[in-house]
């Protein structure tokens, strides 16, 4: 039985043709490369603004520190812990801790238990 | 009974083996695509869960890159008279296009001589070349950069994934229709997925210009 196989010589023309689809998958990966750092380099320019700038507004700031802040430490010597500074007071995790979600009803039924107590 | 016999070889082993591995992977890659997109647990838990799903996803795009890769790289002069002939367009191709190469019933009109590959299928090339690259180099960055690339450039990258995938998932089913089913042109099935032969008589007729040159060698 006669079988039939490309025997034809390997021409320029085929050559270049093969090349130069090479060459445009590498210019379109190259692009892609190129879009995808330039967004990187704005993403980043960004978050580098915003964060100097949280920085600025941090370091203007008269009192820095909410522990040495006097405004705070009063609440806490005159309503929150009487007498003294105690952040882990009975009162003020009542009153500052704050619930979420699922805790809203029960702290719902604690309030009214209060109110009826009072 | 024709006077035409004999066998040509259309498609080498190694090409073959490409064509079984991108076939496979292109399946899976589907496959957990679908699930992935329309959130289809079924499809997801056939690979054991979503989390596995993805991994195989991206193994698969591993083994989808690699194969052509390796393929072009061991056979550069097969790929170039490829890449020559799906991008050799001649009046016959225009002609061929027109009358749909005598697949659509209402069109109707001569069917031009066609080279080793007819119009229709080097468009599908030129969109498999094209897309598969596309479908690569945009879904590595999500896998590899989704925490350093910017989220804008990552979204950009699952639109044109998304987007190419279906157009080639299209385009690939009506390739498996022609290839695997039509009963004119299913006589290709056997040679690609097999042993690489085409009867002549069938060469003769559905790519005239091919064979009278594979005659004259």
């Amino acid at each position: 039985m006669k079988i039939y196989v490309e025997k034809a010589a390997f021409t320029r023309r085929q050559f270049f043709k093969g090349a130069g689809v090479l060459l445009i998958s590498a210019v379109i990966t190259g692009v892609l490369s190129k879009i995808g750092l330039d967004a990187l380099a704005i993403s980043d320019d960004y978050v580098e603004k915003r964060a100097a700038g949280l920085y600025q507004l941090d370091e203007s700031m008269t009192i820095r520190r909410s522990h040495e802040n006097p405004e705070i430490l009063r609440l806490y010597q005159d309503f929150l812990s009487p007498g003294q500074v105690s952040p882990l007071s009975e009162k003020s995790e009542h009153l500052l801790h704050t619930r979420y979600g699922k805790d809203i009803p029960h702290l719902i039924e604690e309030m009214k238990k209060s109110e009826a107590a009072a | 009974m024709s006077e035409i016999k004999g066998k040509v070889l259309k498609h080498s082993g190694q090409t073959r083996t490409m064509h079984w591995l991108h076939l496979l992977t292109f399946t899976v890659l589907t496959v957990t695509g679908i699930g992935f997109y329309f959130h289809l647990d079924f499809i997801s838990n056939i690979f054991g869960g979503a989390a596995s799903a993805s991994v195989v996803h991206r193994w698969a795009g591993v083994l989808f890159t690699i194969g052509p890769t390796l393929y072009i790289l061991a056979n550069f002069e097969r790929f170039s008279r490829f890449v020559d002939t799906i991008t050799t367009f001649t009046g016959d191709d225009f002609n061929w296009l027109k009358t749909m190469g005598g697949y659509i019933p209402f069109l109707k009109g001569e069917v031009p001589p066609q080279d080793k590959y007819n119009a229709g299928q080097k468009l599908l090339g030129l969109l498999i070349i094209f897309g598969c690259l596309l479908v690569i180099i945009t879904g590595f960055p999500m896998w590899l950069l989704r925490h350093d690339v910017a989220p804008a450039f990552l979204a950009f990258c699952y639109t044109i994934h998304l987007w190419t995938a279906v157009i080639l998932v299209l385009a690939i089913g009506g390739h498996f229709f022609l290839a695997a089913i039509h009963p004119k042109s299913r006589v290709e099935f056997w040679s690609m997925m097999v042993d690489g032969y085409v009867d002549a008589e069938v060469t003769a007729h559905h790519n005239a210009k091919w064979f009278s040159q594979l005659k004259s060698m």
